[in-house]
């Protein structure tokens, strides 16, 4: 994704709807961390968003399928009508199978993530969509995001392995120096390989992904 | 006839040598169902055998040069022309791509190493929605008779445009032609709607925004206007991008020579009118189905509810109800509105919720008052705020009774549009009788007669609500008037005065 937002230097225009707090929160922690994503609004409920898109302006709009006062398809529909050059990406409850895809598509939805999707998927997807074109993952069960970084897990070294191990115990690079008798620079040099290679931007993306790799493991 | 999720694409690829075949079947191999062929001959031979479309052709080149004389790429072309065709090569000289575009013989190209995930996306998309033509959601500009159409051309050399545009304006009268100097003039030209721009030619490197970018926020805005992008450098990628990204009719090298671009512009403009035709007979299509499927909707819900209205408000009131829908303008329906009616359990859930929801509001109501009492407005509004207050505080109490199910359901209405008691006014009096409306419309996005694609809780709770305040009203003796707008609806009630009760609930007798 990395990739695409270098050869797009404006800005995502970014509003977002969706009903519960707590997952507007979570989602707006992650899509801001990025520095070409700007927040131009956000609601809970459809109707606010149709009464504030046209002041804020948005090149792209984030919105769950089920709100509370409206269907969300609606409220994109009706987006649309107002601003046909907004790439809207739909939040689905549920995974959507192929012939509500093409339903979606069809009504001028750029992309659809379900909430069983992961986080990086949704951000990819929405750079993807950024300059309004359509983005369709896959039709196979989403998931095999885990599977790949898993793969790019047993091709490391072994050296990369420990290291990676030790930062997700929040070890210090000093200490993960000292402990491996390196310099701090060679750590750091480790810990942007590794990043590169699991395709991870974040420290907590890696947290979790040893957790959840352990535990698979024990499992 | 719904598809389901082990839906995969059918590809055809034509690949010079085995290493780029098992490259992309290690790469595509899940997404797509993929025939490999290494010939032309086996490829079309395959093609003319199964008579069945594939959602797309790729062509795996190792060398590209001479692919714009490749026998399949145009048998395809002239065969097959909605099939999606794909080049993957190493490198992709411009003047070849310019020529592979002229010559409509491929869709997207991709130089090697190329990421994955736009080239699934557009085949998974092609298949997805092959039938479709997508929804017109620009303003469309269809021909006007006797107006003549538009070239605009985008360039910050003023001069050669100037000059280009007088050469060009005397060779022919089919066209004129305008310039604009960057991309925010060419918007503002556009935007203004004052000319029926019909092709925009623009060069990539300009002050402010790009070409491309101008391009591709026109593909969305105003997908009927032909899109061709210039430049006097060879930015491979650029073409690229705007072929894959931006689906350009043209690429046009610098420096420009007139007659060609007189040509060029002829062909864009019988293109243009190609797709408006083609658009406007889509949307005729669309819309005579949708009308056939709305009034079987509309007589499949009048049948579905009426075992349980026609005791109480009978034939006449669920007329009333049904027209009061009807005046409520929703979108225009599309392609997808009228795939979720066919292909889905929409149409038949619609029928089978609706009327259960009914009845579960109305059990429990005693409904057959012979006289009722007239409801006075001071009554309704000291209801209507209990009913607010029992909202905000989510008391579910099954409506005791009729007067409650009417503010009830009025609330649910009100809160849908972010309105509340205090948005009625009083209005006239009229022969005694209070007039109670809201002082803006509400709003309802869709409803039962309406384009839907999906059934979602809010829309069954508003049309629930909707349907029951017809109910309450009748039998409470309250006038309603529904008076359709754009997605919305102005409500009035009318509530008659004590002394004048019977006349008033004769009406509705």
């Amino acid at each position: 994704m990395d990739n695409a937002s270098r050869h797009h230097p404006q800005n995502i225009r970014l509003y977002l709807t969706v009903g519960q707090r707590l997952l507007r929160d979570s989602l707006l922690f992650q899509l801001l961390l990025h520095d070409d994503v700007e927040l131009v609004g956000e609601s809970e409920t459809g109707l606010d968003t149709l009464n504030r898109l046209e002041a804020a302006r948005p090149g792209v709009l984030i919105i769950e399928e089920d709100l509370l006062d409206n269907d969300g398809l609606t409220i994109a529909e009706n987006a649309l009508s107002m601003n046909p050059t907004l790439a809207v990406l739909l939040i689905s409850e549920i995974t959507v199978s192929a012939g509500r895809l093409a339903i979606y598509l069809e009504a001028g939805i750029k992309a659809v993530v379900s909430k069983h999707q992961s986080i990086q998927e949704l951000i990819k997807t929405l750079f993807y969509i950024r300059n309004g074109q359509v983005y369709v993952g896959t039709l196979q069960t989403p998931g095999n995001n885990a599977g790949e970084a898993m793969v790019a897990y047993r091709a490391l070294s072994r050296r990369e392995r420990e290291v990676a191990q030790l930062m997700a115990r929040r070890v210090p690079v000093k200490d993960i120096a000292d402990q491996l008798g390196v310099s701090c620079k060679t750590v750091h040099s480790y810990k942007d390989r590794i990043f590169i290679k699991l395709g991870f931007e974040r420290l907590p993306e890696l947290i979790l992904f040893m957790k959840r790799q352990s535990q698979g493991a024990a499992a | 006839m719904s598809m389901d999720s082990s839906l995969i694409p059918q590809v055809i690829v034509r690949y010079d040598n085995e290493q780029s075949r098992r490259d992309f079947e290690v790469i595509f191999g899940q997404d797509f169902a993929i025939t490999p062929f290494s010939s032309d001959a086996t490829a079309l031979a395959h093609l003319d055998e199964s008579g069945r479309c594939p959602a797309a052709v790729f062509m795996l080149s190792d060398a590209p040069t001479g692919q714009d004389q490749s026998a399949f790429l145009l048998r395809v072309r002239d065969a097959f022309p909605t099939v999606l065709k794909i080049l993957i090569c190493d490198s992709m000289p411009l003047d070849l791509l310019v020529s592979l575009l002229d010559r409509g013989l491929v869709d997207a190209c991709f130089e090697r190493p190329f990421n994955p995930d736009p080239v699934r996306s557009k085949v998974l998309t092609a298949a997805l929605t092959a039938q479709a033509t997508p929804p017109v959601l620009g303003n469309l500009t269809g021909p006007v008779a006797g107006v003549r159409p538009v070239v605009l051309i985008v360039d910050d050399e003023t001069v050669s445009t100037r000059y280009l545009s007088l050469q060009l304006e005397r060779m022919q009268d089919e066209f004129r032609v305008l310039c604009a100097a960057n991309a925010e003039e060419a918007f503002e030209i556009i935007r203004r709607g004052e000319e029926s721009i019909t092709v925009v030619m623009t060069d990539q490197r300009m002050p402010g925004q790009q070409g491309k970018e101008l391009l591709d926020e026109l593909k969305q805005s105003h997908p009927e206007v032909i899109r061709i992008l210039t430049s006097a450098y060879g930015e491979v990628d650029v073409a690229l991008g705007a072929v894959n990204d931006g689906k350009i009719f043209r690429y046009q090298t610098k420096p420009w020579r007139t007659p060609e671009l007189l040509d060029l512009f002829r062909e864009a403009l019988a293109h243009h009118h190609a797709l408006v035709a083609a658009r406007e007979n889509s949307r005729s299509q669309t819309d005579a189905q949708f009308a056939a499927l709305r009034s079987k909707r509309y007589q499949r819900l009048r049948d579905c509810v009426s075992a349980v209205l026609d005791p109480i408000i009978g034939d006449a009131g669920m007329t009333d109800w049904l027209q009061a829908l009807e005046v409520i303008q929703a979108l225009p329906a599309n392609t997808s509105h009228v795939r979720a009616s066919r292909d889905t359990t929409l149409e038949r859930d619609l029928i089978q919720q609706f009327p259960e929801l009914i009845k579960r509001e109305l059990s429990g109501l005693s409904l057959h008052k012979a006289e009722p009492d007239p409801l006075s407005s001071e009554q309704f509004f000291a209801e209507l705020k209990a009913a607010e207050a029992a909202e905000s505080q989510s008391v579910n109490s099954s409506a005791p009774s009729l007067l409650a199910l009417f503010c009830r359901s009025l609330v649910v209405l009100l809160k849908a549009s972010g309105m509340t008691h205090m948005d009625f006014a009083t209005g006239s009096e009229c022969d005694a009788d209070v007039v109670l409306s809201t002082r803006r419309e509400l709003h309802m996005y869709t409803h039962l007669l309406a384009p839907l694609t999906r059934i979602s809780q809010p829309l069954l709770q508003q049309q629930v609500a909707f349907l029951l305040l017809h109910v309450a009203a009748i039998n409470l003796g309250t006038k309603l008037t529904v008076t359709g707008g754009q997605q919305r609806f102005g409500l009035a009630l009318r509530f008659a005065a004590f002394n004048d009760a019977p006349a008033s609930s004769a009406e509705h007798g």
